[in-house]
């Protein structure tokens, strides 16, 4: 396998169906997988919680919890008890999907490959590099703004947003243009920002992975192995800081949307 | 009866706190930038495909959409200027006019 095979083959999903109807299994199995890992780990966390100071996994948690509930306190104006958890939802969900990134880019599609004994088949193990994903929780989000909005401002206070702003009632149909496509950039931004992040990050890890293991240079590839140890260990490190910064940066930024939605004055 | 407190409207007593998170949509400026210039262009390619008129929408979305970019960058870096960098607090926009006299 050569190299832009060897690209070309991680970054294709397991797909099922064809067209419009493609399902990307791997995406899906994999987040649905992380979130059930989420859910199981908090149910079993919940049954074991003690008072006084907290000691362990718990006392981890626990700063999660304030981290995010401390963030929640700063950009949203008043008190909704929606937004807390789904800002803690976000940031453990996204973090632990681009957390798949930091699994070796060859192991578990190997071991599908061997499993099924298919040796093409294909895994993409970080669900975030599938912009299928980021845009379905950019949509999520958007669809939660729409609502807040219609709550707080009423249906004539949002139209009347998209009717004066933000050049005033002389420019009526610039300012619906401009108010639309303001609206529409704000999931596309939200997706597009973390899925951009994590591809480019995925494909970092791949071209490292090729500088000792392409089979296509011959054996004598295996001279630059330990430069591939180096650089992945640093890659890994630094990335170690991306995966955070992206899950608190959705996290934040729905957070501020939604606060800016559910302020009744614009 | 009258002693019982009424439940405090967190609504109204936060509105007019500083919001030093908001400082977070300065991180996404540059994508904000970007993605108005690509939703201008994506809602104009789809009122094209409506009404059959490619590429006449797509093109004056996306221009309006590189306005409200920079209108919307303009607004977001106008209110850093107002950002006191040690308290991270909203500095009052006449007090700061003042102070510039």
């Amino acid at each position: 396998m050569g190299t832009v095979e060897y690209i070309q083959h991680h970054l294709a999903n397991n797909t099922v169906g064809e067209g419009f109807w493609t399902f990307n299994m791997d995406t899906i199995v994999i987040s649905a997988l992380l979130g059930a890992l989420i859910v199981f780990v908090s149910a079993r966390l919940g049954r074991q919680l003690t008072t006084g100071t907290p000691r362990g996994f718990q006392n981890f948690v626990e700063s999660i919890l304030d981290f995010v509930s401390t963030n929640v306190r700063d950009a949203f104006p008043g008190h909704n008890p929606l937004i807390a958890p789904l800002a803690l939802t976000i940031f453990v969900w996204v973090w632990l999907m681009n957390a798949m990134d930091l699994i070796p880019v060859d192991l578990l599609p190997y071991l599908y490959q061997v499993i099924t004994g298919d040796s093409h088949a294909h895994l993409k193990v970080v669900p975030t590099t599938d912009l299928n994903t980021p845009l379905a929780m950019a949509l999520a989000v958007f669809a939660l703004i729409l609502s807040f909005n219609i709550k707080h401002k009423g249906i004539w206070g949002y139209t009347k947003m998209f009717l004066f702003h933000p050049f005033g009632k002389f420019f009526i149909p610039f300012n619906i243009v401009m108010t639309f496509i303001e609206e529409v950039s704000k999931p596309l931004s939200l997706g597009l920002r973390l899925f951009g992040n994590m591809f480019a990050g995925e494909l970092v890890f791949l071209l490292i992975a090729l500088i000792g293991g392409t089979l296509a240079v011959g054996a004598a590839a295996l001279f630059w192995a330990p430069l591939q140890a180096v650089l992945d260990l640093g890659w890994l490190i630094f990335h170690l800081l991306v995966i955070t910064l992206q899950a608190f940066i959705f996290m934040v930024l729905t957070i501020v949307y939604l606060g800016m939605a559910s302020e009744s004055d614009h | 009866m009258s002693e019982i407190k009424k439940p405090v409207d967190l609504t109204k007593s936060d509105k007019h706190k500083p919001k030093p998170a908001l400082n977070f949509l300065l991180l996404g400026a540059g994508s904000m930038f970007t993605s108005m210039i690509v939703a201008g262009f994506l809602v104009g390619y789809l009122v094209d495909m409506v009404l059959k008129t490619t590429p006449i929408f797509m093109l004056g979305f996306g221009v309006l959409g590189f306005i409200g970019g920079i209108q919307k960058v303009h607004k977001l870096l106008e209110k850093m200027d107002l950002m006191d960098p040690a308290s991270l607090k909203m500095v009052n926009k006449e007090e700061s006019k003042k102070d510039v006299k």
